[in-house]
């Protein structure tokens, strides 16, 4: 009370200065890539070392344990005859249309799981306990239903994501601070503008990583049906090529293709849910796990 | 709130918020809690209020009744003034959206059109002298920082009506977070505000001495259930005052102790 109010000013002036954050200064670059790019290059190359090493030393039969350089051969065989784009158009297009049609099912689903209790008492918790079903327990069943068709294994891919995506945006939902909508509300927003401006940007995180594991599982689903449900109207998408590979007793052809599988799955990963996570978990200052 | 409408009209000139015989009661039987009993406030308009108390004395609850989040059991309020803005003890920010984004938002919610938002979110952080980190997000601010954000939000929500009603800020503890330094600092510039927007201010507090020196009026409430037990005018605030406020508060806890 004593203190003259322009001295409190040339105060808060100075509180202001400290505090300013300082700006977190960004390695360039080749430090970067040294940091990231590096540990799991030489992960992969130890890796190869070591198969390389149990081929030469010949315990296993070459049927089972092939050479690097052979599958190396059958994967450079397929790309180069194309053969390989078309197995991973046919893959990745089913893959995506059925995660993207588990997207439009999922987020509604899980709005009105969140928000409706009659619903969350009613399936909240069978669609946590689907999430556990591997969804390849679903091939036989859809088989039964739909034939051998596209459409078994879109219900399976299906099964796999809607209850990871409709889980992960039930999550997002429930771990908002509910101070944030009070203030909405003290603010004069409505109902919808709430859920607009407020509710579904506060449950990003949450249906994110509700949306990345779904990716995740209709990527495996859709293996585990192009697996099992293969036939000539099904055309030949990565799974029906293991599984050519595993009938043929090619084990270059399993293994190129397990390889191709991965490599999707981590192309994916890092492609587009690493950087829309960074972006938006940088953007709420959770940069601890990045 | 919508019943007294055609009386409101009657006393504008005088009154900003008017509660009579409000009372509060959680629960139901046995088991209920009176929070508030027959609580009588006026604030007229442009006038600094300071609810005092201890914890339990309902005056959270008063402000929620006020700002409308919450609705009394019985007793009438009555509002000349525009949307009640709200100030917690947390800055609450959007993590999500910059400073000025944050303080758009409530200008949004009432339907404000872009361009306008845009200047009016930048005007009011200016008066919180926060022009220059618009852009910073919540995390990129201090504690101090976001409180002065809050309080721009705030002003934002409660100073857009068309029809020029008096604004009224209700604040439930905003500095009570801060360490002493930085309170100090923000309780003068809330003050400087308050003097160049002609703000209502409804600021509960447990802090006898902030109490004292931001309110041109202090109101005591006693703790369970929450009634007025006296109010003291406060604009030429001497030492004095302070004891006597303070005497008064220790009687109505030590008459809790059994």
């Amino acid at each position: 009370m004593a203190t003259p109010p322009d001295t409190l000013d040339k105060v808060g002036a100075g509180l202001d200065a400290l505090d300013v954050p300082v700006e977190a200064h960004r390695p360039p670059l080749w430090r970067r890539f040294l940091k990231t790019g590096v540990p799991p290059l030489i992960a992969f190359a130890l890796l190869l070392g070591v198969w390389q090493a149990l081929w030469a030393s010949a315990i296993l039969p070459e049927f089972q344990l092939p050479a690097p350089a052979n599958v190396w051969n059958e994967l450079v065989r397929s790309i180069s005859t194309g053969e390989a784009f078309g197995i991973l158009w046919t893959s990745l297009h089913r893959a995506v249309l059925g995660f993207l049609a588990a997207v439009v099912i999922a987020t509604p689903l899980g709005l009105l799981i969140a928000k409706v209790r009659v619903v969350r008492a009613a399936i909240g918790s069978l669609l946590t306990g689907l999430q556990s079903l591997p969804s390849v327990a679903w091939v036989p069943a859809a088989i039964l239903w739909f034939g051998v068709t596209p459409s078994t294994i879109y219900f399976v891919v299906l099964m796999g994501s809607v209850p990871s995506i409709a889980n992960g945006l039930v999550a997002g939902i429930d771990q908002i601070p509910p101070l944030l909508p009070r203030v909405g509300r003290a603010l004069g927003a409505g109902r919808f503008a709430s859920a607009r401006h407020i509710l579904l940007p506060a449950a990003l995180p949450g249906y994110l990583a509700g949306l990345k594991q779904g990716w995740a599982f209709s990527w495996r689903s859709l293996m585990a049906a192009e697996i099992i449900a293969t036939s000539p109207q099904l055309g030949v998408g990565l799974g029906q090529y293991l599984h050519n590979g595993s009938s043929l007793n090619d084990i270059n052809m399993v293994i190129a293709a397990i390889f191709l599988i991965l490599l999707v799955g981590i192309g994916i990963e890092l492609l587009l849910f690493r950087p829309l996570e960074r972006a938006v978990l940088r953007a709420r200052g959770l940069t601890g796990a990045l | 709130m919508t019943a007294t409408l055609e009386t409101a009209l009657l006393s504008t000139a005088d009154t900003a918020v008017e509660l009579t015989a409000v009372r509060k009661v959680f629960g139901h039987g046995s088991s209920a809690v009176v929070a508030l009993d027959g609580v009588d406030l006026k604030v007229k308009p442009g006038e600094f209020v300071c609810l005092l108390g201890a914890s339990g004395c309902g005056k959270s609850t008063l402000l929620n009744i006020v700002a409308g989040l919450d609705a009394a059991t019985s007793g009438s309020l009555q509002l000349n003034t525009s949307r009640p803005a709200v100030m917690f003890q947390e800055p609450a920010l959007m993590p999500w959206l910059t400073a000025a984004r944050n303080v758009e938002l409530a200008l949004r919610f009432a339907g404000v059109g872009r361009l306008a938002r845009k200047r009016r979110a930048l005007e009011l952080l200016e008066l919180v002298r926060l022009g220059d980190v618009a852009d910073k997000r919540p995390h990129e601010l201090s504690g101090g920082m976001r409180q002065r954000v809050a309080l721009a939000r705030a002003l934002a929500s409660t100073t857009v009506s068309a029809d020029g009603a008096p604004a009224l800020l209700l604040m439930d503890e905003p500095f009570a977070a801060l360490d002493a330094i930085t309170r100090d600092v923000l309780q003068s510039e809330l003050l400087r505000v308050w003097e160049t927007t002609n703000t209502a201010i409804i600021f509960v507090t447990h802090d006898v001495r902030e109490a004292v020196r931001l309110g041109q009026r202090v109101v005591l409430l006693s703790s369970r259930p929450g009634r007025v037990v006296r109010e003291w005018d406060v604009k030429d605030s001497s030492d004095q005052v302070l004891d006597e406020i303070n005497t008064h508060l220790r009687e109505v806890i030590s008459g809790h102790a059994s």
